[in-house]
């Protein structure tokens, strides 16, 4: 393919006016020592040849029927979605530097940032961040410049790919993470946050659902947290928020989570968004872009990045976050997706996913060799743990080969956390399987899952 | 005016709807249960589908216009790159997925680092970061973890005035401290200048080259000297490699750590701000530090290595953004090694040609010759108190998008303009007409013309200071 499009006598005549012989001149400026040979790189293929050859390395991959999340889920997106973004004029457009040509993306965006804090019952959104993980990074960043503290207390039952990123980059600082415990009920001890307080402490991050799929009492976590004069950060699952509690409902100073359940497909886990949402007093301490409603000379309404000064391009070293390039598209996905469901529609859709993971708890609970790793009560929105006397992997391999890619085996998780960190005293989750289901998955599929698990 | 969903929504039937062959049947305690309105708007799916077109029709699109915007490198996204990225068998897949089954994921990505390092002249890629400022954060705690590995305490990153802003602030997140760096009015670098700012804590500089003035950094071999003799580390900002593919490689230029935007110099849409993806090429004595997982050929399969126990860990949970991965690699594959050299040659050529129409009238800082981009300082000529801002509005209102502005900050009223090797020549003559024309001709006789515009696009000139000053960020 050549995208390039003048011709001969266009560049002969470009050329002359530059006043140069050749386009090679051009490059004069580099040293000679330095030019590089040519490049090994094989292509210059036809659209058709790429359509070929993409189908044959396509077909090297497979698509499973997923009982699988662990923070990627496969949910349902509706036509509308696929047709919004693919939109040209929103997919080809740049971050809306020049607002009045840019007004589809800002009101969409600004329409999103009013869906998340609907969703989660706080003040301010902005535009996105790249995905949960660094979500909630930056809400620990955020945390930490508000309070001027350097201690964090951090559930270890949030999703340990979270913790990896957060490491990552407090790598270089000289904070403090202290893990809370989780208990046998699969939710965070309520003592363990209790004792790990002290006047350095800045921040409470709690995930929930957690990475085991409970619902934590984050009303009872927060009143803790705020007689401690912490800040409280909610780490949710929206999809959840049709059913469970809203962050601005316990009080959270700022809810973080991972959009890719809002209308984008799985892609290996990316590209998808992650969200932010803060009390109005932490709105100019927020990282990322911001839109904000204001007026055009005739008073019409109209929309413009706004509170830029927190921003690197204004502020350079200063800045709240380097980031720049979020996840617009995967955002503007979201907003389609909150759109289109009504009150009653996304409470519904919560609670199927519910109706059907608990379908399938119960089933699969009640095999012979198979249990609940919590005890039974616990709340949980599409995951949850089993506990198994069988071979997991033969489990697992059983499955792949009927085309079901099944539970996450948790026997890793503890090695993780360990290399993390973490205590050695957390709950040990060898012989344990995460399970996911969603709407997806209908009555035929969970009965033949279960059936397949009845038979190893 | 486009209405907001909140005022469009009725008592109608929302868009959608599911339906469960499983009972439901929930039960939740009261003290996890949500008492609060979802405050969801209730909008039929004909509505949407209208509002949503309507709005994006208020864009100004690559798709419907010239985008000019320097150091953005707005080229042609081919469409064919969408339509492989939408195969079911690359969207429907699980991260968690057993590596057996996403081998031809983790061959587009081997292949895609094999292919970063050939045109880049580096040994080792990692495509886990999500944007460049994200890469140059990833190159920044690489770049922190080896001086800790060989025990030398460098906390200093040396900034040139003239680099794109997310470089002092990635540095700033990664613990360094900055230390800033005055470029020549073309944005090069003086090799005495920079010897005079080195101390033994000095662990890199950050250079973008060719430079966010569009030349070329003249002393690169001297400054790749001067950097190592000191102990230093030398890093690349990608972000203008478009300029030099198949040229110049940073490897050889002495660069140790680099970044790349895939969704500038290889054509992956930008989204209206994402998402986007920014490599990091390493040379090998960087590589242990690269992030997990690494992706590994082993026997007739790729796996996904975790046991890298000097990495800096990880940027991101999972992979990498695969979709943007996967255009950019079909973007290569498309062109092949002649392909790209044939990009850069344009790219460059296409801005010495509107550069050439340009220079005798606008004042040009940085000199008659540039690579892929160049910054007017248009300042002397303006009367009437026009600034800038008004010369990218009134192009607004001439169908173009405007160019960057105000930014390097070294320029004065900087216009900053890439047009990239995707635009023909008539695109560029009618551009340049149309430039010339506001600052040489309407500048000074129709002054207001500037001022009142835009005048065709959905809104007019939006007041950004009261925006500010009265946050108004979700509905009311």
């Amino acid at each position: 393919m050549n995208y390039t499009s003048q011709n001969q006598k266009d560049r002969k005549e470009m050329i002359e006016a530059i006043g140069v012989n050749d386009v090679s001149e051009l490059f004069d400026v580099i040293p000679k020592s330095l030019r590089a040979k040519d490049l090994n790189i094989a292509g210059g293929k036809t659209e058709q040849e790429l359509l070929n050859c993409f189908s044959d390395i396509a077909s090297k991959n497979k698509v499973l029927t997923s009982f699988r999340g662990a923070g990627v889920y496969d949910h349902f997106i509706p036509s509308l979605v696929s047709e919004v973004i693919g939109r040209s004029e929103f997919w080809t457009a740049y971050t809306p530097y020049q607002a009045e040509a840019s007004q589809g993306t800002l009101q969409t965006i600004f329409e999103y940032q009013s869906l998340i804090c609907a969703l989660t019952g706080l003040d301010t959104s902005n535009a996105s961040l790249y995905d949960g993980a660094t979500a909630v990074t930056e809400a620990t960043l955020l945390a930490l410049r508000v309070s001027r503290k350097n201690k964090i207390l951090i559930s270890s039952a949030l999703h340990p790919e979270y913790i990896q990123v957060l490491k990552t980059y407090l790598e270089n600082s000289k904070v403090k993470l202290v893990f809370l415990d989780v208990s046998r009920d699969g939710a965070v001890k309520k003592e363990s946050l209790d004792m790990n307080f002290d006047e350095n402490t800045a921040a409470v991050i709690i995930q929930s659902p957690n990475y085991f799929g409970v619902i934590e009492d984050m009303q009872a976590l927060s009143v803790i947290t705020k007689k401690k004069n912490s800040l409280f950060v909610a780490v949710v699952n929206p999809l959840s928020l049709g059913v469970f509690k809203a962050p601005g409902e316990y009080d959270a100073d700022i809810a973080v989570g991972e959009g890719q359940v809002l209308g984008s497909s799985m892609s290996m886990g990316g590209a998808t968004f992650g969200f932010m949402a803060v009390k109005k007093a932490l709105e100019w301490k927020m990282p990322g872009r911001i839109i904000g409603q204001t007026v055009d000379k005739r008073g019409n309404r109209g929309f413009v990045l706004t509170l830029q000064s927190r921003e690197q391009h204004i502020r350079r070293e200063k800045a709240t976050s380097n980031i720049c390039t979020n996840a617009s598209l995967n955002a503007l996905a979201g907003c389609v997706f909150l759109s289109g469901w009504g009150n009653c529609g996304f409470k519904k859709l919560a609670e199927i996913n519910i109706s059907k993971a608990r379908y399938a708890y119960n089933k699969i609970k009640s095999l012979k060799g198979f249990k609940s790793k919590f005890g039974g009560d616990e709340v949980f929105f599409n995951e949850f743990v089993i506990e198994t006397q069988k071979d997991v992997d033969r489990i697992n391999k059983v499955l792949l080969e009927n085309d079901i890619l099944g539970p996450l085996d948790l026997s890793a998780y503890h090695r993780t956390l360990v290399s993390l960190g973490l205590p050695e005293t957390q709950e040990n989750f060898k012989k344990c399987l995460l399970f996911c289901v969603t709407e997806q998955r209908n009555k035929c599929e969970i009965d033949k899952l279960v059936e397949i698990l009845s038979k190893i | 005016m486009e209405k907001l969903l909140n005022e469009l929504s009725t008592e109608c039937c929302p868009a959608y709807n599911l339906d469960s062959d499983i009972e439901i049947d929930v039960q939740v305690p009261e003290n996890l249960k949500r008492n609060l309105s979802l405050g969801l708007p209730n909008v039929a799916e004909s509505d949407l589908l209208r509002h949503f077109t309507n709005l994006s029709r208020k864009n100004y699109a690559l798709s419907t216009t010239f985008y000019p915007l320097g150091s953005c490198t707005m080229k042609y996204n081919p469409l064919v790159n969408e339509r492989i990225a939408k195969f079911d068998n690359f969207t429907k897949l699980h991260p968690y997925q057993d590596s057996k089954t996403i081998q031809g994921v983790l061959e587009i990505m081997y292949n895609l680092e094999k292919d970063l390092c050939e045109i880049s002249g580096m040994d080792c890629f990692s495509l886990q970061q999500a944007a460049g400022a994200h890469g140059e954060f990833a190159s920044l705690l690489i770049i922190a973890k080896y001086f800790k590995s060989i025990k030398q305490k460098r906390t200093k990153i040396i900034v040139p005035d003239s680099a794109h802003g997310t470089n002092p602030a990635s540095a700033a997140f990664a613990g360094f401290d900055i230390v800033p760096l005055k470029s020549e009015s073309d944005g090069s670098i003086v090799p005495e200048k920079l010897k005079e700012i080195l101390t033994p804590e000095t662990a890199a500089i950050m250079l973008t080259v060719p430079n966010t003035l569009g030349t070329f950094e003249k002393n690169i071999l001297e400054i790749s000297k001067i950097i190592h003799k000191n102990g230093s580390l030398l890093y690349y900002d990608g972000a203008n490699l478009n300029a030099v593919m198949g040229m110049v490689r940073p490897g050889d230029m002495g660069f140790d750590i680099m970044h790349i935007n895939l969704h500038k110099t290889f054509s992956t849409p930008h989204g209206g701000g994402g998402p986007g993806s920014g490599p990091v090429g390493v040379k090998a004595f960087l590589e242990p530090f690269l992030p997990v997982p690494k992706i590994e050929s082993k026997g007739n399969e790729f796996i996904l290595n975790y046991e890298k126990p000097e990495s800096i860990g990880k940027l991101k949970a999972f992979v990498g953004n695969f979709p943007v991965i996967l255009k950019a690699y079909v973007y290569i594959k498309s062109l092949g090694a002649k392909g790209l050299k044939n990009v850069s040659e344009q790219a460059v050529l296409n801005a010495n040609y509107m550069l050439a129409r340009l220079k005798d009238k606008i004042d040009v800082p940085a000199g008659c010759r540039c690579m892929h981009e160049f910054v007017l300082a248009p300042k002397a000529l303006f009367k009437n108190a026009v600034r800038t801002l008004d010369v990218a509005k009134r192009l607004l209102d001439c169908g173009y998008y405007a160019p960057t502005v105000y930014f390097p900050l070294i320029v004065e009223e900087a216009i900053m303009i890439e047009p990239t090797e995707t635009e023909s020549k008539e695109t560029l003559d009618t551009f340049v007409d149309a430039l010339i024309k506001i600052i040489l001709e309407e500048a000074s006789l129709e002054p207001q013309k500037l001022k009142d515009a835009p005048i065709s696009t959905a809104v007019g000139r939006l007041n950004e200071v009261e925006a500010a000053r009265n946050p108004i960020l979700k509905w009311k």
